[in-house]
């Protein structure tokens, strides 16, 4: 992975020696609070409501093993021994002090990591599909162009004060998994009928309030005009977006309200004062950075199918984990094996000191010293050599971390909720305890195959609730937490907006209702139907009735 | 008001300019080479006629508008030569960046203090993107 150099080290470095100073003269009364806000949002701090949140930016979800065990070291020292892993792929500490965060930031800073921009009104963490470089389905490794994005995006002086956050994702796989299709930019890496290689860009995609699926607004863009092109379509952004109203300011309200086709045309005049100068990208600096992401050296081990199968059939639960929670790799020998962060006991994308401690241990012992977080909140060790498979899963098991329910009803996606965050709504960590307590049966989730649960506490919508096969939202009603289903939402390939089922649901009703889709859905789809494919095929009139017929009718 | 330019604390400079753009533009009876300008205004048109100022300020009604960033940035690549004049809510957590897009003068808020503002200046002294100081991107050095 990308190593940093000293001109990295020193930005980063310079970087905590000015929030220091920030922090010192805020303590001091030296800066207003509204203004203050503004300069440790951009350093990742919230004012939770109970305390402070750090959010450490963790680039495109790539990390070593020895910054993971800083995390755990921090989470030891400054907060209370767990991190959480948020949907941009970063971790959270919920409660480090206001004072403390300086020197947060200088241990971070000893292990190149830091928490430039993990908030506020600026060009956010970029993120990308957790598989990249490794998968099978693999069209480009999209890394180095996220790392290349990071650093042009890294205390950009022109993007600092934009209307509002700005999010960008990468993809570059047949088969979408960085949810590129609802970022305010989503690029998707492939090759153009010439063979040659480009983005295809789109812009405006969000959730939220509004949720969008992105457009395209150029469907080929040169690699090496990368950089160029995204500084025209922000600085189109920074002039142009809504600053009256922090709900109307996100791109995809000026894009939707100017259209895709004038949009692109703004986009491209800005485009012709800065393609071809001092962004385009050198080869020399393209080659330079992909250096960072070579293949590690894997042995050259055969598949030895027959000792899989006797170790299948020597741990059952072994192989369950195996095709619940491995992928192909493009590396012959070799699995991408994603660890759970969706156990019964701790809240989905939560991790303790002791499990960030000892999966930096299998990470030296079984993937090359990397790892990376995804997404929707787990964690990914991308090169196992197949042959050590069974030797990790013993160990993650001990960890707590080898539930093999990745793809599942109970593999959900949850935002803090009201238990941490000063904008929610309602309680989202309640209800994914009551889903682990009646959906403890994995056969039966197996049974149901792929499932996207997302669960967000309040309409910012960090828990993609939109984008969920089954989508909740929480609201607040008459001093009352209830939630509202989404259902058919979508952040793959086929990308789709969720639409609400019909009026909210009590919070001791949701599991029940839960367990009445899934009904309706075993009872209605065809051989090898999804979850997603029958909601699409059969409408939600069935859904309707089981949910709503029942609850009249027990009512009355 | 303390007012630094060209990295330093200036003692003599002309007052900031308190001719709206727009009436720059439409009052042929003004005659000034020195106008007030913000993130409202005609940008096209501003652009067009940078070449008759010699004072274009900026002005941020609040510090959250970063819209005078893009403004100044565009008036350098214009080639325009003259002072670009950051005033209203300007606070020293922000001049290295307002510099670094083109910006070569400051009247700082009241509350700040001007020396601790210039201290400010290349307090990140690395950079990854070009900018208005003609450096290229971190790759190009």
């Amino acid at each position: 992975m990308y190593a940093y150099n000293q001109f990295d080290q020193t930005l980063v470095d310079q970087r905590v020696d000015q929030y220091r100073d920030q922090t010192r003269r805020y303590l001091a009364g030296e800066i207003p609070e509204d203004e203050f806000r503004v300069l440790r949002l951009m350093n990742g701090l919230y004012i939770q409501r109970l305390a402070p949140m750090l959010r450490v930016a963790i680039p495109y979800g790539l990390m070593k093993s020895d910054q993971l065990r800083t995390l755990a070291q921090i989470s030891r020292t400054y907060d209370k021994g767990y991190g959480h892993f948020t949907t941009r792929q970063n971790m959270q500490f919920n409660w480090p002090t206001l004072e403390s965060v300086p020197d947060i930031l200088a241990d971070l800073a000893k292990v190149q990591m830091h928490a430039i921009q993990t908030s506020g009104a600026c060009i956010r963490n970029t993120t990308t599909d957790p598989f990249a470089g490794v998968s099978a389905d693999e069209i480009e490794d999209t890394r180095p162009w996220c790392e290349m994005i990071r650093q042009w995006s890294t205390l950009h002086p022109e993007f600092a004060y934009l209307p509002r956050k700005f999010k960008i994702a990468v993809s570059g796989s047949s088969s979408d998994r960085a949810a590129s299709q609802v970022h305010d930019i989503g690029l998707h890496l492939y090759h153009n009928e010439q063979g040659e290689m480009g983005f295809e860009v789109l812009v405006g995609g969000g959730l939220g309030r509004t949720p969008v699926i992105g457009k395209t607004v150029r469907k080929f863009l040169e690699p090496q005009e990368l950089l160029s092109y995204l500084d025209a379509v922000l600085r189109v952004y920074n002039l142009n977006g809504r600053r009256d109203n922090k709900y109307k300011a996100r791109i995809k309200i000026l894009v939707n309200a100017v259209g895709i086709d004038a949009f692109a045309e703004m986009v491209e005049a800005e485009w012709q004062f800065t393609k071809g100068k001092d962004l385009r990208l050198p080869t020399a600096e393209i080659e330079r950075v992909k250096g960072f992401f070579k293949p590690p050296n894997y042995l050259s081990v055969e598949n030895s199918q027959s000792s899989l199968k006797a170790e299948m059939a020597a741990h059952p639960q072994f192989a369950k984990w195996y095709k619940q929670n491995t992928r192909d790799h493009k590396q012959p020998g070799y699995r991408i094996v994603v660890v759970a962060l969706k156990n019964q006991l701790q809240a989905p994308g939560d991790v303790s000191h002791q499990q960030m401690d000892g999966i930096a241990a299998l990470a030296d012992q079984f993937s090359f010293a990397e790892l990376r977080s995804t997404h929707d909140q787990n964690l990914v060790l991308a090169d196992v050599a197949q042959r050590d498979l069974l030797s990790l899963w013993l160990k993650l098991t001990d960890l707590g971390m080898a539930r093999a329910n990745i793809g599942t009803l109970t593999d959900m996606i949850n935002c803090p909720g009201l238990d941490f965050c000063s904008l929610a709504n309602a309680e989202t960590l309640i209800l994914s305890r009551q889903i682990n307590e009646t959906f403890d049966d994995m056969d039966y989730q197996y049974e149901l195959g792929e499932i996207q649960l997302k669960i967000s506490g309040c309409i910012n919508a960090c828990g993609h609730h939109h984008v969920g096969h089954i989508g909740i939202l929480g609201v607040e009603k008459g001093g009352k937490q209830v939630y509202q289903f989404t259902l058919g939402g979508s952040a793959s390939n086929d990308a789709s907006l969720g639409k609400t089922l019909g009026r909210s649901i009590d919070q001791d009703q949701v599991v029940v209702v839960i367990g009445q889709i899934l009904d309706v859905y075993v009872q209605q789809r065809k051989t090898d139907e999804t979850f997603l494919q029958t909601v699409r095929r059969i409408g939600f009139a069935p859904f309707k009735e089981r949910v709503y017929g029942t609850h009249q009718r027990s009512a009355a | 008001m303390a007012l630094i330019k060209d990295q330093q604390l200036s003692l003599s400079h002309a007052a900031t300019p308190h001719i709206r753009f727009a009436d720059w533009l439409d009052d042929d009876l003004v005659i000034s080479d020195a106008v007030l300008t913000n993130g409202a205004d005609d940008l096209a048109c501003l652009l067009a006629n940078a070449n008759k100022l010699s004072i274009i300020a900026i002005e941020f009604e609040t510090f959250a508008d970063g819209r005078g960033f893009s403004m100044a940035r565009m008036l350098r690549r214009d080639g325009y030569q003259g002072e670009i004049r950051a005033v209203g809510d300007v606070a020293m957590d922000r001049i290295e960046f307002m510099t670094r897009v083109g910006f070569n003068a400051f009247e700082l808020r009241e509350d700040q203090d001007a020396l601790q503002a210039l201290a400010k200046l290349g307090e990140v002294s690395v950079h990854f993107q070009p900018s208005a100081d003609g450096k290229g991107p971190a790759y190009m050095r």
